[in-house]
């Protein structure tokens, strides 16, 4: 059976284990404690001590807990990346064997952070390198050991290229005389007007 | 397969019938200590104190016992096996019945210390990956040339690494069918057959 927020692809056998699980808490518990799994998912620090005081209730292990949290990530991310709206994961989350209040309690929270999640799934997209900031300065060469009279503009520019799995900022620098600054200077131009046109 | 025992060996084990009963046993649990953990001198210094031996000897006792299990376990020799191998060092009938036991009750666990010192390959850890389409390039606009640029992050002994790939669609479709073959061949009589009797 194909769902959806699968990718339209079967559901992993783990995610049918745990509905279960999910089901032993009642749904307003599960709706606060999908809350708590969205800002994990946003970046923002997941306060574990109210998931565990929340779970109390239903008297689950801490592997349960665990697991809990898991199947939430899965689902709410999941179905974000694929795009699902928040009516048809209730249906397919009912289908899987979830109650109705708790299915449409993790679906309200879901609808709510949507977007935001799907913008910070975009934002940690593969990326290879990311350009930090460009510094430039402008120098005019008076004379040099080959010429007594040079008298001609400079651009040093400098790239800080970012690299995003160790974080670490790598500086590219170039001098160029103004005749090739000005072609490199076109060619971006017309890059740029190109990527306006897709927008 | 009997173990041989080299002279240097069992002279350092000669000090075990001077320390006593109990003294085996503190000494057993040193050496699995240091299977475990690494060489521990002041835990040796304790012992050394507690039994009045000199540290030296205690020490030398401690590495005889832990070679000695690590020998046996490495090899899995049999009980019989293991007491014609201790026989030689001419201890008494206890002496031998209690590095039996301690044979026997650790032997498990020292194999899978020892099965974690093998040399490892990089090992599979996660593969991002990005769809692209280039649209232009400087040197030729209106072009359609979609790509697939994948970054596979590698684990080599809790070292990280990341491979950079690209490629075209139909080289990754050729990419997926190879791996599928060879999924497949699990599944011939002849690799059938090996597992069988594997098991």
């Amino acid at each position: 059976q194909r769902f959806r927020f699968c990718g339209d692809l079967d559901c992993p056998d783990w995610v049918l284990a745990e509905i279960s699980t999910l089901a032993k808490i009642s749904s307003v518990k599960l709706k606060l404690i999908c809350a708590q799994v969205l800002r994990d998912l946003l970046g923002e620090a997941m306060e574990y001590e109210k998931i565990l005081k929340l779970t109390s209730d239903a008297k689950l292990e801490s592997g349960d807990v665990k697991a809990t949290i898991a199947v939430l990530s899965f689902i709410l991310s999941s179905a974000a990346k694929h795009n699902v709206d928040s009516e048809s994961l209730s249906s397919e989350l009912q289908q899987l064997g979830l109650p109705k209040e708790h299915a449409s309690g993790l679906c309200r929270s879901y609808e709510e952070k949507q977007s935001s999640l799907q913008d910070s799934l975009r934002a940690c997209s593969l990326r290879l390198s990311q350009l930090g900031s460009v510094c430039w300065r402008v120098d005019y060469t008076l004379s040099s050991s080959e010429l007594q009279e040079v008298n001609e503009p400079l651009v040093h520019l400098t790239f800080n290229v970012r690299d995003r799995d160790c974080g670490k900022t790598t500086a590219v620098s170039m001098t160029l005389s103004s005749d090739k600054f000005r072609v490199l200077l076109a060619e971006l131009k017309q890059a740029q007007t190109l990527m306006n046109t897709l927008l | 397969m009997l173990l041989v025992l080299s002279a240097e060996h069992r002279a350092h084990l000669g000090c075990l019938p001077r320390a006593g009963g109990a003294a085996v046993g503190e000494l057993g649990r040193l050496a699995l200590e240091q299977l475990r953990r690494g060489a521990a001198p002041r835990a040796c210094e304790a012992a050394a104190r507690k039994l009045n031996i000199d540290v030296d000897t205690i020490q030398h006792g401690v590495e005889g016992l832990a070679y000695l299990l690590t020998e046996s376990s490495k090899l899995m020799i049999s009980e019989i096996d293991f007491q014609d191998s201790i026989h030689v060092l001419g201890f008494s009938d206890e002496l031998n019945k209690s590095l039996l036991q301690l044979y026997l009750d650790n032997r498990k666990e020292i194999r899978s210390i020892l099965g974690e010192l093998a040399p490892r390959l990089p090992s599979y850890h996660s593969l991002e990956w990005r769809l692209d389409v280039q649209l232009a390039s400087r040197s030729l606009r209106q072009q359609i040339k979609p790509a697939v640029t994948m970054k596979l992050h590698l684990n080599q002994n809790e070292d990280q690494t990341a491979q950079v790939l690209q490629t075209d669609p139909a080289t990754l479709l050729h990419l997926i069918q190879q791996l599928e073959q060879a999924l497949g061949e699990m599944k011939t009589n002849h690799c059938r057959r090996i597992v069988r009797n594997m098991k």
